[in-house]
């Protein structure tokens, strides 16, 4: 029995997508729930589940092509199964050069032929892993499992290579003095980073904040809701602070579109994940009028399907504005890049004690960065300036929502 | 800049080191008779005109004779280039060579040396098993003695000036199908690697390899005739998406290993072609080296195209096989992928 590998509907606006990447081989074994191949949106890079368990048959659509939604992309037969005759006369059958069987008895067809039989896993439990010491030593540089990956050298054995294209395609680019391609993620990544630099006139406003009060309501929550099971972070109160501060500038919760600005009447707040394979931001819907837990367990929930490559789509578009907080790691200000179509982008840095004047005593306060960056191609400075000056008013008086 | 096959750089070589130093002799069979080759490959041809027969000197067909004289003219102040018509014959005169050339400079606390060159043609060419060996790995392991193995005119004069002015005993072995295509003494099927070669002053210093070919994803590593083996299964490499680095050692003791090393910790494959018989060579050395010291930066193992465990055959059907050709190195470096 084969099963169709179709493109699945995104989203209710999407007809077409590129196909940017097969996971799998032709003859690779595969399961289901295992992720087949990837797609690219206008929002992101989507990776596809696999429909069904079985052996990757035939791909009709190469990397790069654009499909539309509910094309049939390839096929999933059993293990030892063929294509039905009516299908091996389709296009991946590059089948003149190949010899006919020789040997009747053996169940395969001329298809079957040009298919190389499923690789066998190099190991399963228990089992010593075939690998080059080459190989062996840049997977622990780069903390790789060896048991994850299928070896493509001499004897099957786990080749540099191998462990080369595993880190490529989870994004990851550093192996000291070596050069890798870069994974289909990084290059969107890469594309729309420069797109938005090339296409945006960005302007970065930074703005020190006291954020003592702000420091004090969590610490209040977090007392008051131990019977919880979550906790807010310092991310989900800004995401709240700053989804209400939308509602009072339109400007800033706005999209380009051409020549056309249109200006969002629901305020979705993207956050930055940083996640193994690449930046992701995820969505939450109407931010500016959920409760602060239901938010800080939306954001959790969110943020865990990110680190495990679960994200779906519906979850990746539709953002007004962004919030990239890179304080968990000590960075103070800096100047965030915009994540079109929006138009604006706040940056948040870390709190800490410092010295500081409040109400007119030398004193120890917890201050904070916030670096704004938008269009200035869409947006002018004040109304920029406003709308953090009204946010920094929200947090250094938190309790006002 | 004049064009020369290794014979004639050989040949020059000699000249320039006979005029420059006057304890300079050759010795050897037939070097330098009215009406000879200059030797079994014309490479000291003319020379007893030039220099007379008191500096070069014909021998009995006595090769431990040879090996004696040398070894103690050596150690008498003398700079003697011995040698013999086939290196097979060395094995007749391994006393001198591995018991006394090889230890006397240990054996005296240094207080004396034995500063002598013993050139060697090896290399099956359809002589048979006693006229067709290639030796080099049993004098890779005697201690005191240095090893050279020039593939090229240019490496051939620039490394035996270097042999004749080094204070130890140097072998220095010269493929019979490297001498050149033409000529009396050209053996069948035989190469000929002209090379430029400068009639000025030079030396290739003892103990430096060179890289002939560049490439990233595998390293051959050959000697003598193997280097042009090695070259063409490069070519054939190159046409299939495998571009081999080939290394050329031109000395193998000492080794420059770090070279090699390099090219591994880069390419991660090797494959090492030599004409000596699989066990106990070179190649076994060479691969020993890489395995002990570059093991972390292998991605596959490591390969030797040898000769097989038989003596030379003397049918020219069956040396075919027994060779190492372009052929077993390309299948030797695909079977690394």
């Amino acid at each position: 029995m084969s099963v169709d590998i179709v493109v699945p509907p995104l989203s209710q606006t999407m007809d077409t997508v590129v196909l940017v990447e097969w996971m799998k081989e032709p003859g690779d074994q595969v399961e289901r729930g295992e992720n087949l191949f990837a797609i690219e949106t206008e929002k992101a890079i989507l990776e596809i589940e696999s429909p069904a368990s079985g052996v990757l048959r035939q791909v009709l659509v190469e990397p790069g092509t654009e499909v539309e939604v509910g094309e049939k992309i390839g096929t999933i037969t059993g293990a030892g199964e063929s294509l039905s005759d009516q299908e091996e006369a389709k296009p991946v059958v590059a089948q003149d050069a190949a010899p006919p069987p020789a040997i009747s008895t053996v169940p395969g067809t001329a298809a079957e032929a040009t298919i190389a039989e499923p690789r066998e896993r190099p190991v399963e439990q228990g089992q010593r892993i075939l690998s080059s010491p080459r190989a062996r030593r840049l997977a622990k540089q780069e903390a790789v499992d060896l048991a994850v990956l299928t070896g493509s050298g001499p004897e099957g054995m786990i080749v540099e290579q191998d462990v080369k294209e595993y880190l490529s395609k989870q994004g990851r680019v550093g192996v000291a003095g070596q050069s890798v391609t870069m994974s289909p993620l990084r290059q969107t990544i890469a594309r729309r980073m420069l797109e938005s630099h090339q296409t945006t006139a960005p302007v970065t406003l930074t703005r020190e904040v006291d954020a003592t009060e702000l420091v004090h309501l969590r610490e209040q929550l977090v007392e008051d809701l131990t019977d919880e099971d979550v906790r807010p972070t310092y991310t989900d109160l800004l995401i709240s602070l700053v989804a209400r501060c939308l509602r009072r500038h339109p400007a800033l919760n706005a999209r380009r579109d051409g020549a056309n600005i249109i200006v969002d009447e629901q305020v979705h707040i993207a956050t930055a994940v940083d996640t193994e394979r690449g930046l992701l931001a995820p969505v939450i819907r109407d931010a500016d009028r959920k409760e602060l837990l239901e938010l800080t367990r939306e954001r959790a929930e969110l943020v865990r399907r990110a680190t495990d490559g679960n994200t779906t789509p519906e979850q990746l578009i539709g953002g007004t504005f962004t919030v990239t907080n890179l304080g968990a790691v000590g960075i103070d200000a800096f100047t965030p890049i915009i994540n079109l179509p929006q138009v604006a982008i706040l940056g948040v840095g870390r709190i800490r004690p410092a010295p500081a004047v409040h109400e007119g005593e030398l004193c120890i306060r917890n201050l904070m960065h916030l670096s704004l960056t938008f269009d200035h191609c869409v947006v002018d400075g004040a109304p920029a300036a406003h709308f953090l000056q009204d946010l920094a008013e929200l947090i250094e008086e938190p309790s006002l929502i | 800049m004049p064009e020369m096959s290794i014979a004639e750089s050989l040949r020059q070589a000699i000249r320039e080191e006979m005029a420059r130093d006057e304890r300079v002799f050759c010795i050897g069979e037939d070097i330098g008779i009215e009406g000879g080759f200059g030797g079994a490959f014309t490479v000291t041809l003319g020379l007893s005109e030039e220099f007379g027969h008191d500096r070069i000197i014909d021998t009995p067909i006595s090769e431990i004779a040879i090996a004696g004289v040398a070894v103690g003219a050596a150690l008498a102040g003398m700079r003697p280039i011995a040698d013999v018509q086939y290196g097979d014959f060395l094995f007749c005169m391994m006393d001198q060579l591995a018991n006394q050339a090889a230890k006397m400079r240990y054996m005296s606390g240094g207080q004396v040396s034995v500063p002598m060159v013993m050139r060697a043609p090896v290399g099956a060419t359809a002589r048979g098993a006693q006229h067709a060996q290639s030796l080099e790995a049993f004098f890779t392991h005697i201690p005191g003695l240095k090893v050279v193995a020039p593939a090229t005119a240019y490496d051939a004069k620039g490394l035996l000036k270097s042999a004749v002015r080094d204070d130890n005993p140097v072998l220095v072995f010269e493929h019979k199908l490297l001498y050149g295509s033409k000529g009396p003494r050209s053996e069948r099927g035989a190469l000929s690697p002209r090379g430029e070669v400068p009639e000025e002053e030079y030396l290739v210093p003892i103990g430096e390899a060179i890289v002939r070919r560049e490439g990233q994803d595998v390293t051959i590593v050959g000697k003598l005739l193997t280097v042009y083996r090695a070259l063409a299964a490069a070519d054939t490499l190159s046409k299939q998406g495998i571009e081999a680095e080939v290394i050329d050692p031109r000395t193998l003791v000492p080794l420059d290993k770090e070279l090699i090393l390099d090219s591994v910790r880069k390419t991660g494959r090797l494959v090492i072609a030599e004409e000596d018989n699989l066990t106990g060579g070179w190649a076994a050395d060479v691969a020993a080296i890489v395995a002990e010291e570059a093991f972390m930066w292998l991605d596959a193992p490591i390969k030797r195209v040898s000769a097989p465990d038989v003596p030379p055959p003397f049918a020219p059907v069956l040396e075919r096989e027994y060779v190492p050709s372009a052929e077993k190195i390309v299948a030797a470096a695909q079977s690394l992928f």
